[in-house]
This record gives structure tokens, sequence and C-alpha cells, in this order.
């Protein structure tokens, strides 16, 4: 068990100047069974308009628009969560665990994860493996597989398709993962959040062991502990992009994030 | 039949409806080209007795669904309780994620629906296809009535026919019934929509406001729409002719410049009402409507009044071998198609198109359904002045306030080409009116 | 309902403009063309070089054909004829069907007058539905705004035209006179002070018509 303070800092960077920006954000942690966010506020800036609310995985959004012409959009989560206070998370009785159990666009498999899939049950043999020794290899292959790049894959990019490259960065190593398991009939929903150390958000796994929710985090090859703090869960990357946006005006614009996680 | 007066009118009714720009837009090699809808004179006649069974049949029908989608983004009991199989609903591609645990206003999602309806030679009608998302086409068979009884008269005096043009009262009472207080805004990706003369149409006989998604805009939890004086007026209600993928790029497709940002938000907190509601996709989808008589019985505690084209699903092994076995006496479709599209008639494969297709059909079964052809019964259309049997269906349209109500007529489309079955319009089919007799 | 969007009211607005331009440019023509039959045979420059159109036609059929009916040229009076259905057609609801067919039936006139000999007696048709759709809007359409916005774009095109061909002083202190009766009347945004100047201009000996063209257009404020 922890206690840590935590810092997120997204800023978006226009070219020019753009107007009537109208966005959603997911990047609010929530207290689920492993942690308990004590202290939460955020700021945005700027803003005309700001509302609240949770999208159907349960996950807490914030919504509004910006009128005004601006070419700086910030956004500033701070707080304090206990971590680790259990180490799996028990669903409630709402949520709905069979919609993580099919593959989606960016986790449907072809070939390559066929073939890694069936590489893994060679090796697993007749050994009698239970479900967190299952996703621990799972976890492992698809660590020593991928090599961490950045720049080479892209939010689109499929868990077939990193395979193929063998880079990628935590996004893609979590696709890959979803896919195995639920290839493996295993239900598995993908997670973003910020760890210890790590500067910016994270992306790892949680899968169903048929009472809680255990997360394994395939980038590090390191089961999930009170160095984590969760901010949202979905299918994939697209159920839990941190910022959406819309705005008028012709400019490229350039995100970059800030994830500071300390022990008080 | 008798020949009616109104058969002899047919260049004048078509001249009529030329002059109020009934038509539709097809894209033609990328270029946008608006097409008549070609109208036969010759109705589609449907006794009373008739239709008193086809409306008994699909209001339950209609009903059925509604709970279903209630059911799945609800508490998923048809699920837990095996009578549909799970993977049926999440991987449909109608299924929506961002509609679990949402309730619409007054608990309805199938304001609308459209069920394509066939009649065998046996005089037998069987349900097609339910279309639960943007079912389109009310408008042409109201203004062709119109048409038809300022060219023809006669013809109208002498037959006892339900008058269709309550059609547009129907649907004003259903929005208003939902709207959670505001205007009513009929929703168009715009001009260049194979639909546009309906959106206008229906805007214009219902009183509600026909706009864009750049009219509209979303400010602190609730819908506006904006004038051009700034002015901001609540909107309650939004009959969205545009489908749930472009609805919001917020919560669904981010590419979509033709939805409203955030309306999804406002939608969820029970600020406006969506006709129809998001997700009812999972509802019509072609592997889906194998388990609507299923629905009917699970849900309705009754047998199906209306029977279903006799279906397979490969997906299911008994079925599978039955498809392998009597596969030239099939129809198949692809779920994932719509408009006509991916529908394969066995016997008019080539030798490799049916290998081909088995091979496809063995990797991903849960994909296609297989349905016996049907016989129809050919309805006569003119053609330079001389009947020809054509193959035609019928959309009945049910729409949905405090109970369902359906429609006394109906979209009859038939096919041109003499061997076809295809008879939608987007394939060059045309059009008649439908008739319920009075008495 | 009543309310009228940014982009209707706009549409509104040059849906009178388009339409005065089809019905003036269609009577202008014909006496032009009348002209043109014994003796003036170059006359479609002079025609071209008043309403300030290139003259991109390289003989009097050239030119009756083109101007009438060319898609491509975007003088034509099909292209202004297919800017006024393009608006008509996504102002159902603010003008209703009645009204639209009219339009309508200008566009289906236009087409089959494409093979016509006479096409002074084909444009005879269309400049009869606009007249009838003019009456029309007066007639059924109950807002009040919407019948004055769509005037308003009336009034200034027929403005600027009369501007571009130089038309006597009563003529344009007419249309100056209506145009300000009626711009007022909408809550279209325009500038006060340049309706001022017009009226001034056009007592003005000699009259500066391009100034007045240029007034003209620049009057509502988007």
């Amino acid at each position: 068990m922890k206690n840590l303070r935590f810092h997120y800092h997204m800023e978006i960077s226009f070219s020019e100047p753009v107007h009537s920006h109208i966005y959603t954000l997911k990047c609010l942690p929530v207290t689920t069974g492993t942690q308990l966010i004590q202290e939460c506020n955020y700021a945005v800036r700027p803003t005309d308009r700001i509302q609240e609310s949770y999208d159907s995985f349960g996950n807490r959004m914030l919504y509004g628009t910006a009128e005004e012409e601006h070419t700086l959009f910030q956004v500033d989560v701070t707080g304090r969560a206990v971590t680790g206070i259990c180490d799996a998370d028990a669903p409630g009785e709402k949520t709905d665990i069979s919609v993580y159990k099919y593959q989606t666009v960016l986790t449907k498999p072809q070939g390559r994860i066929g073939k890694l899939l069936a590489d893994c049950r060679k090796q697993e043999g007749s050994m009698q493996l239970s479900l967190d020794e299952k996703a621990r290899f799972y976890m492992q292959t698809v660590h020593e597989r991928l090599e961490y790049g950045k720049g080479i894959t892209t939010i689109h990019t499929t868990a077939e398709e990193a395979l193929a490259l063998g880079r990628g960065v935590c996004q893609d190593y979590a696709h890959v993962m979803l896919s195995l398991c639920r290839e493996d009939r295993i239900p598995a929903r993908y997670v973003v959040g910020m760890l210890m150390g790590e500067g910016e958000s994270h992306a790892w796994v949680e899968i169903y062991d048929g009472m809680t929710w255990r997360g394994y985090d395939p980038t590090n090859d390191l089961v999930v502990n009170d160095s984590y703090i969760k901010i949202s869960h979905g299918r994939d990357y697209s159920d839990c992009s941190i910022n959406r946006g819309v705005f008028t005006g012709q400019a490229k614009q350039c995100q970059s994030i800030l994830a500071e996680v300390s022990e008080e | 039949m008798k020949d009616f007066e109104l058969t002899r009118q047919s260049e004048t009714v078509n001249e009529l409806l030329a002059r109020y720009g009934v038509k539709f837009g097809i894209y033609k090699n990328h270029e946008f080209k608006e097409q008549l809808f070609p109208f036969d004179t010759i109705p589609r006649v449907i006794e009373k007795e008739e239709f008193a069974y086809l409306e008994k049949g699909l209001k339950q029908r209609v009903m059925a669904l509604n709970c279903f989608i209630r059911d799945i983004y609800g508490e998923k009991k048809i699920i837990k309780d095996k009578v549909v199989p799970e993977e049926f609903v999440y991987i449909s591609s109608g299924y929506l994620a961002a509609c679990d645990g949402v309730v619409p206003p007054k608990g309805i999602y199938t304001h609308i629906a459209g069920i394509d309806l066939v009649q065998g030679k046996n005089k037998e009608w069987y349900v097609l296809e339910d279309n639960l998302r943007v079912p389109s086409g009310a408008s042409y068979p109201m203004i062709a009535r119109e048409i038809c009884r300022r060219s023809s008269p006669d013809t109208f005096e002498s037959n006892c026919i339900e008058d269709n043009r309550y059609y547009t009262k129907l649907l004003r009472w259903m929005m208003d019934y939902v709207n959670t207080g505001g205007h009513t805004v009929i929703l168009t990706p715009g001009r260049y929509n194979a639909a546009y003369f309906e959106h206008s149409y229906f805007a214009e006989k219902t009183g509600a406001h026909l706009a864009t998604g750049s009219e509209l805009t979303v400010e602190n939890d609730y819908l506006y729409f904006v004038d051009y004086s700034g002015k901001k007026e609540k909107v309650g209600a939004v009959y969205r002719r545009i489908s749930d993928e472009y609805l919001d790029p917020m919560t669904f497709n981010e590419e979509s410049v033709i939805g409203i940002p955030n309306i999804y938000d406002v939608y969820r907190k029970g600020h406006v009402a969506l006709i129809n509601a998001p997700g009812n996709g999972v509802a019509d989808d072609k592997g889906i409507y194998y388990f609507v008589p299923k629905m009917i019985s699970y849900y309705l505690g009754e047998d199906a009044i209306l029977q279903n084209a006799p279906t397979y699903l490969p997906f299911y092994e008994e079925d599978r071998k039955y498809v392998l076995e009597h596969f030239d006496e099939l129809v198949l479709k692809d779920v994932a198609e719509a408009g006509g599209y991916g529908v394969v008639f066995a016997n008019k494969m080539t030798a490799q198109e049916k290998e081909d297709f088995l091979n496809l059909l063995k990797k991903e079964p849960r994909r296609f359904i297989a349905q016996e052809v049907i016989d129809f019964m050919d309805i006569d259309i003119l053609e330079d002045g001389v009947r020809k049997p054509r193959k035609a269906d019928l959309r009945a349209f049910v729409l949905m306030a405090d109970e369902p109500m359906v429609w006394k007529s109906g979209l009859t489309r038939f096919s041109r080409n003499p061997d076809s079955f295809i008879v939608n319009s987007s394939q060059g089919g045309g059009f008649k009116d439908t008739w319920v007799l009075s008495r | 309902m009543g309310i009228i969007s940014v982009e209707n009211s706009d549409r509104l607005f040059w849906l009178g403009r388009y339409s005065e331009r089809v019905y003036t440019s269609a009577r202008l023509f014909a006496d032009s063309f009348d002209k043109m039959i014994d003796m003036d045979l170059e006359n479609y420059a002079v025609f071209c070089a008043q309403l300030d159109i290139p003259n991109i036609y390289c003989s009097k059929e050239d030119f009756c054909k083109r101007y009438i009916h060319d898609d491509k040229d975007p003088n034509s009076i099909y292209s202004n004829l297919m800017r006024v259905y393009d608006n008509a057609i996504v102002l159902r609801n603010e003008i209703g069907s009645e009204p639209i067919a009219y339009i309508q039936l200008c566009v289906y006139d236009m087409k089959r007058n494409r093979t016509a000999s006479a096409p002074i007696v084909g444009l005879q048709k269309i400049v009869d539905n606009i007249l009838a759709f003019w009456g029309i809007v007066d007639d059924m359409i109950e807002n009040e705004n919407i019948r004055n916005i769509i005037k308003t774009g009336k009034r200034i095109e027929r403005l600027d035209l009369y501007g571009r061909l130089q038309a006597d002083r009563e003529s344009i202190n007419r249309e100056i006179h209506r145009l300000a009766g009626r711009i007022t009347k909408t809550n279209l945004h325009y500038d006060k002070a340049k309706l001022d100047k017009l009226r001034e201009l056009a007592e003005q000996d000699p009259i500066n018509y391009d100034e007045i063209v240029a007034l003209t257009d620049t009057l509502r404020k988007d």
C-alpha cells in the first residue's frame, strides 16, 4: 500500500489560432477496488463551459467548449491516491464482462497472433497453468517479442501490425496481449493510467479471472502493483482516448503529456 | 384486378411527381445525381382483414424488438438465459458499447421501424428484414397518394381506401411523445444524402425544423438550435437521419463532420430524445433476425404471428450441415452488408465461386445466414402500357409511442428487371402505393 | 418553428438574388437576341461588357447556346438557375413544397429547351415560372421575415444589374427606394451608412455607376 501524489498535465499546442474548440477528456482517476482517490482537482484552460459525466465503461469524463481563439490548450489534474489496497479489483454487479471477451478492430488477430498463440500453447504443453500464470506467461511473451520504440507505430496500429513490426509503445504491447488473451477466451481489457517513475501516461492490461480484474503490464513485464494509478479502461485504446476534440481553424496540433507520480 | 382509371393516368402522375421533385440521390462514378424514383400506378392492395392480421403481427414484432434492445443495453437477460448466444450480440457491428446502461426517454428505442415483408405464392407473408436504424421511404407513398388522388379522383371515390396521408401526423405525435422539452428537429446530413427529399418533406409536413449538424450546438448538457440573430432555442427531440457512427464525433467516429459534438452526452443525461435510439443496429442485424421469433416468445410469452423466411445459421453445427447439403436451393446473405448488397443465390454461382464461398463460410460461419428462396407472389407493373409481373416487397412502418402504431399503407418496391429479386431503389427499382382497404 | 439559422438566412438571400439574376438576364438576353436577328451580329459583346461578364464566345450561335445552357460557364443562365435550385432545395422547410415546385419546373424547362431552335420561346417558360415563384412566395409564405429576406436579395441583385447596365436615374432611384424599404424590415445585418451613401449617389450628376455597384454588393454584412 502506498500513499501517492499525482500530477497529470496534458497540453495541445496549435500552429495557428483555433476557436470553437469542443473537447472530451478521460483523464480523471476513479476509486476502484485497488485504489482510493482521496483528492482529485482539475483545471482546463481555456474553457467557457465544462461538464462532467461517466461513459458506459464507468470512466469519468469531462467535456466542454473553448469558444475564444487560442493556440494552447492545457489540462491539469492533481490529487492524492492510496494504491495497493487490494491486489485485484472486484467488479460491481452492473459491469458487463462479456464485452471484453471479443476482439475489436485494433486487436483482431490474423496469422501472426494466431501463430504466437500456437507457439505459447506448445510451450505450455501439458502444464496446467492457472489463469494468473497464463497471464504472466502471455505478458512475458509479449514483452520478449516486442522491442520498445517510439514513433514507429501510431494510434491506429493494430496488434497484428505491431507484432509484425516487432516494435512499439505501451499501447501496442497492451493490444498484442489483449489479442492473445481474447483469442484464448480470457476476458481482457485495456487500461490507461500513470506509473511512478514513468513521466508519461501508461497503458496496460487487466484480465478477468472469474471473480476479479488483475493488472499486467507487458511493457515492463510487471504485475501491476501499488506504483500504478489507473485512470480508465475499455476494450482497446479507442475506448480510452484521453482527449478527443474538434475545432475551427487550420492548424497542426502537437500533444504532450506529463504524468508525475510520487510517494508522499 | 380490374383496371383503374388511375392506371390510365400514369403519365400525369409521374409528371406531377417530377414537379414536386420526388427523387432520391445516387452516386455514380463519384458524382452525385438526383434520380426520379419511378412510380407505378398499379397499387398493391391489401384487404382489410389481411391488414388487420399484419398489423397485429407487426406490433408484436416491434414490441419484442424494443424489449430486446432495452435488455441488451440493460440486464442482458436473454443472453444469460441462453436464448441468444452472446457472440451474436457483441460481434455485431450494430452493437455499441457506448449505449450500455443508457436508457432513452420513455424507454423507447424503436421509434420508427421499417419491416420488410414479402408475400409468397401461397399467400403467406414472411418478414425478410427489420430496419430499426434509419428506415426510409414512407414519404414516397404519401406524396404519391396525394398526387394520385388529384389525377384520378374517381378511383378513390369508388374504392374504400384508407387515406395514408396521416403518416406525418403519427410521426409528429410520436416525436412529441418522447420530446424531453424543447423544439423538434429533423437532423439531415444534407442535400447530398440519398433520402434528402424525404428529410425535407417530413420537416415541412410535421412542422419540425430541418437542420444540419452545424446548426445545433451543445451547451451545459442541453442541445440548442442557434438562429441567425444568435438566439438559442432548446431542442428536446432529434429525428436524426444520420447513422449512429456519424452522430457524435466525440463518442463515435472521430472523423465525422456531419454530427454534433457531445450530443451523445446530452442524450445520456436524458436531456434530449434521439429518434431512433443509437445502438438499435444490434437488433436488425441479419444474424439476430433469426432470433426474433424466439424473442417474441421470450419477452411476450406469445407465438410469433408473422413468420421469418426459413433461415439457417451456419454458426450452429446442425444448420451448417443443412446449408452444405441444400446449398443450391438457398440464398446467402452477408450479415454486414445492407441495401441489397452481399446477397447471393447459390444456384447462380459458378463452380469456382461456389468453392470460394464454401471456404469462406467454413472460416467465418458467423458472417452469413442462409435462407430458403421464397417463391414471391408477383405483382403487375405497367411497362409501355402493358402489364408485366415483377417481384415486389412491402416495407411496413411501425411507429412507437405509448404503444406501437402501424401505418395503414407502406412502401411497395419492385424490381424492374424481370429476373431480379432485388428491389432496392439504389439498384434501380421503382415503387408503388400500398392501399389498405377500409371495407 | 419560425427560427432561421445563419445558413438558411444566407440561402434565402441568395435565392432572391439568383432568381432575380435568372429573370433579368433572360429578359435582357431576349432583347439582345432580337437585335442580333437583323443586323448587329456582334451585339453579344456589348451585352457581355454591360453585364461585366467575360466575352468567351466565338460567334452569335455560340453565344446563344452557351450563354443559355452551358453548365461549365459560370455566367450562363443555366448556371445561375442551378444556384437558384441549390438554394431552394434546402429551404423546403422555410418556403414549402409548392413554391419549390416552380423552381423545379424551371430546371426541367431549361433542360428540355436545350435542343429548341427558338431559345427565347423556351426562356419565356422560365421567366413565367420565376414570376409564379415570386407570386406564390408572396401568397403562401406566412413568415414575413422569410419573404423580406428573399426580396432583399432580389432588390440588391436588381440594383446591381441596373448599375451595371447604367440604367436611367429614375430607375436607379426607384430601386434604391425599394431596397431601402425592404432591407430595414429584415434582421439582416447591413451597413446603414452605405445605404445613405447610395441615396446620395443617385442624386449626383453624372451618376457614378461603378460606385453604386460596389456599394450595393457590400451593403449586406455577413
